[in-house]
């Protein structure tokens, strides 16, 4: 009984809240074309979840989750590379320093114009912007990992005399794989942040637009349906990715215990 | 002899970095001039440095962007929305964190809230506020908020336990131990969390000048994409990286000051 | 009456009895040693006894009332003094803790800080952070932060544990001297028999699990050395060596 309780209770807040919100839109903004009561938004959820045109529900989250993936695979892809490079060989990291300092704190949005101009609409315009913004926390904590490796495990590969192929294959890449599905998980988070971002600035395709235009339509419950479902799709991808950094971790010998400190 | 060579030796570090910027700059402006990719999209080096000195000399009413009034408004509306943000997160984020019991029926409201991209927001706070820069100010804001509360309810639930048993053999009131114990023993939490509120801040107020037409170096840009004017879309994407390494590089210093008691 | 009076003190905890039953008591400016094996609950029985630990069994008073919670009054020295500092302040802002928290007048702290510091003599270090402090100097502020609170009490959780020999014997003079002008009545844990007869008036061994045939408290012995102690002379002296003979095997060798 009491364990049934506990696992209920997460839910409590947020039930007053939206009961307050229920009650606050339904009797003060009564019939308004800017508001919704969270009734009325779960309907037009509903509503969105079984449409089978262009704007339902799945193909448009579908849309989005493929647009960012894709971003998401060649930013983190090159990303990833480029760390290991960098991470390696310190005299790679000093040289690029310079330029990685300059070019990194460009803000992913400031190219969404620029985007816009080369390629128009559509996927390659917000999957190259999704692209930019990844690459750069990849590269980052790639370098970071592959400095980072424990330094009593380089003394006993130079005791056992191995060359640097099978010093960076044996033993720094495995070593490694724990903090790359943090990076993983980092990137994963920035990759549907931005997109949904690009939607909401310019794009006319996905989750973002949607809501944008619902807005736009005073549509006032399907655009908090929208923005509710953004919200649930951010946190069940935040969930898979830390299972399935958790699982990196154990898997790579951490301890379980341990789980808990790496999942910040 | 030896100082010398260590002398060369850094001078010849840094030269390397400058070495590899300039070659990029080489490349982007042979291939602006060379014509490999189109001036429309890739312009001059020249014509992005003149645009950037045109901007900042513009007279009122002329063609140009003023980008000088442009980046004052982006960065006071980052700044602002970021200092607010900072605020509300600390004060919110120590009333909830202050009570096991708040934190135990908020939290995992809270943790729903984290992967929500803060331009989601936007539609929303247009519905209620309207096109203005009120209402870009309160979504940057509110944004911005989320990193800080979320590191200062988690740094709180997580002080040295020891302290907290030194504090109540001294009979510390709560308050007393809050504003003693737990927020400086948070500081460390809480600044990396107003680091990543200030990107955050930067980001929405760029989306919210694009989507509100609100003066700023969002819109600035995007005007100039619409108008195909690349170096001047090139000149507010040089500005707005400009503005992110500054704040970034001045957040960090303040950062090393507040911390130095880790490192003596 | 005495300063600190355990009666009956029993204490469950995780399903295994800690601490059986244990009556004695504590008078005014004694220093009582508590001394056993890891596991038999001395460490518990100083928690309870500064109101960290709630009895299961039994109570504690001080001065007649009865031990709830933590007070100002007891103060308590852990054993990982770096973890019991705040790491953001200096040395006399880890001493002035105590003296804030205890709403003393501000126009009266800055001099009582500075008499705290000279008991242990760090006036010369008061402005450096823990982290730039050896073992033994973070101790030494945790121990003058504790004086600050002006205590009826001094509890001390094997304080000199973490710290080198040399360290751990200046200490402990240290400490025999400062009790000693002060007039403070201590509650020492530790798990070194040796600097136990050293410190100690009197000396309380206890056992782990115990049962009702073998309650916790194996011995009980008066230290009929004088004070002042050194080093030298009491490891020598013939008392010192029947101590440690008859309590060596309540160590958990024998």
């Amino acid at each position: 009984m009491a364990d049934m309780l506990s696992r209920l209770r997460p839910w409590v807040f947020p039930v007053l809240v939206l009961s307050l919100l229920e009650w606050y839109v339904r009797s003060v903004a009564d019939s308004s074309d800017a508001l919704a009561t969270p009734l009325q938004a779960a309907r037009a959820w509903w509503d969105l979840l079984w449409l089978s045109s262009d704007e339902g529900l799945w193909r448009v989250t579908g849309f989005t989750l493929g647009t960012a993936a894709l971003g998401l695979g060649m930013g983190a892809g090159c990303g990833l590379l480029l760390g290991l490079l960098l991470g390696l060989s310190p005299r790679a990291a000093r040289m690029s320093f310079l330029t990685v300092e300059v070019l990194r704190p460009i803000p992913s949005v400031a190219l969404i114009p620029l985007a816009m101009l080369v390629f128009g609409f559509g996927v390659r315009m917000e999957l190259s912007v999704v692209a930019f913004a990844t690459f750069w926390p990849m590269l980052i904590l790639t370098q970071a990992a592959a400095r980072q490796v424990e330094p009593r495990l380089l003394e006993v590969s130079a005791a056992l005399g191995l060359t640097a192929w099978q010093r960076t294959w044996w033993i720094v890449l495995p070593a490694m794989v724990p903090r790359l599905f943090v990076a993983l998980r980092l990137g994963v988070a920035v990759a549907l942040v931005v997109a949904v971002t690009v939607e909401i600035a310019a794009n006319p395709n996905g989750m973002g637009y949607a809501m944008m235009i619902a807005q736009q339509s005073m549509e006032p419950a399907r655009m908090l349906a929208w923005l509710f479902w953004i919200g649930v799709v951010g946190m069940v991808i935040n969930v898979v990715t830390l299972r399935a950094q958790q699982w990196a971790h154990v898997r790579m010998g951490g301890s379980v215990t341990d789980t808990h400190r790496v999942s910040a | 002899m030896n100082l010398l060579a260590q002398a060369l030796r850094r001078c010849l570090v840094w030269w390397e970095s400058i070495a590899v910027l300039l070659i990029f700059l080489s490349v982007w402006w042979l291939a602006s001039h060379g014509d490999w990719i189109s001036r429309v999209f890739l312009p001059t080096p020249e014509a992005t440095w003149a645009s950037l000195a045109q901007g900042f000399s513009a007279e009122p009413g002329q063609d140009a962007a003023d980008l000088g009034q442009a980046s004052w408004q982006t960065f006071v509306r980052m700044f602002l929305g970021w200092g607010l943000a900072s605020l509300i997160g600390v004060g919110l984020g120590a009333l909830i964190g202050m009570s096991q019991i708040a934190r135990q029926w908020i939290a995992p409201t809270l943790e729903f809230l984290r992967p929500l991209p803060a331009s989601a927001v936007l539609p929303l706070a247009i519905s209620i506020f309207g096109l203005s820069p009120g209402m870009v100010l309160f979504v940057v804001s509110f944004g911005a908020m989320w990193p800080v509360l979320l590191a200062t309810v988690q740094g709180l639930a997580q002080v040295e336990p020891r302290l907290k048993e030194v504090a109540a053999g001294l009979q510390l009131s709560r308050l007393a131990f809050v504003w003693k114990i737990g927020l400086p023993s948070t500081l460390p939490d809480i600044l990396a969390g107003m680091r990543l509120s200030m990107t955050v801040s930067l980001i929405v107020a760029v989306v919210g000048e694009m989507i509100a037409s609100q003066a700023g170096l969002g819109q600035a840009i995007l005007l100039a994409a619409r108008s195909f004017r690349a170096s001047e879309l090139f000149a507010g994407i040089v500005l707005l990286g400009a503005l992110g390494f500054v704040s970034n590089a001045l957040l960090a210093g303040l950062e090393q000051r507040l911390l130095r008691w880790q490192r003596p | 009456m005495a300063l600190l009076s355990f009666e009956g003190l029993g204490i469950h905890l995780g399903g295994r009895e800690i601490l059986s039953p244990t009556s004695f008591e504590v008078a005014r400016g004694e220093f009582v040693c508590i001394i056993g094996p890891s596991g038999c609950g001395k460490t518990t029985l100083l928690r309870a006894a500064a109101g960290l630990v709630q009895p299961s069994a039994g109570a504690i008073f001080r001065q007649g009332n009865k031990v709830l919670r933590p007070s100002r009054e007891v103060a308590f020295v852990f054993q990982d003094y770096t973890r019991a500092l705040l790491p953001w302040r200096t040395v006399q802002g880890n001493v002035m803790l105590a003296l804030e928290a205890a709403q003393v007048p501000v126009a009266q702290r800055a001099a009582r800080v500075q008499q705290v510091l000279k008991t242990v003599n760090l006036q010369a270090h008061q402005h450096k952070f823990p982290a730039q402090l050896s073992g033994g100097m973070q101790q030494r502020v945790q121990i003058a932060r504790c004086l600050a609170q002006s205590p009826d009490v001094l509890m001390m959780d094997e304080p000199f544990g973490a710290l080198d020999a040399m360290t751990r014997e200046a200490l402990q003079d240290e400490l025999a001297r400062l009790v000693r002008e002060q007039g403070l009545t201590v509650l020492f844990v530790t798990h070194d028999l040796e600097e136990a007869i050293y410190l100690g008036d009197r000396v309380i061994a206890l056992r782990t699990n115990p049962t009702p045939q073998r309650p916790s408290v194996a011995a009980m012995i008066d230290v009929p050395i004088a004070h002042p102690r050194d080093h030298l002379g009491v490891k020598e002296h013939p008392e010192f060596l029947r101590l440690r003979r008859e309590l060596y095997h309540y160590l958990g060798h024998g």
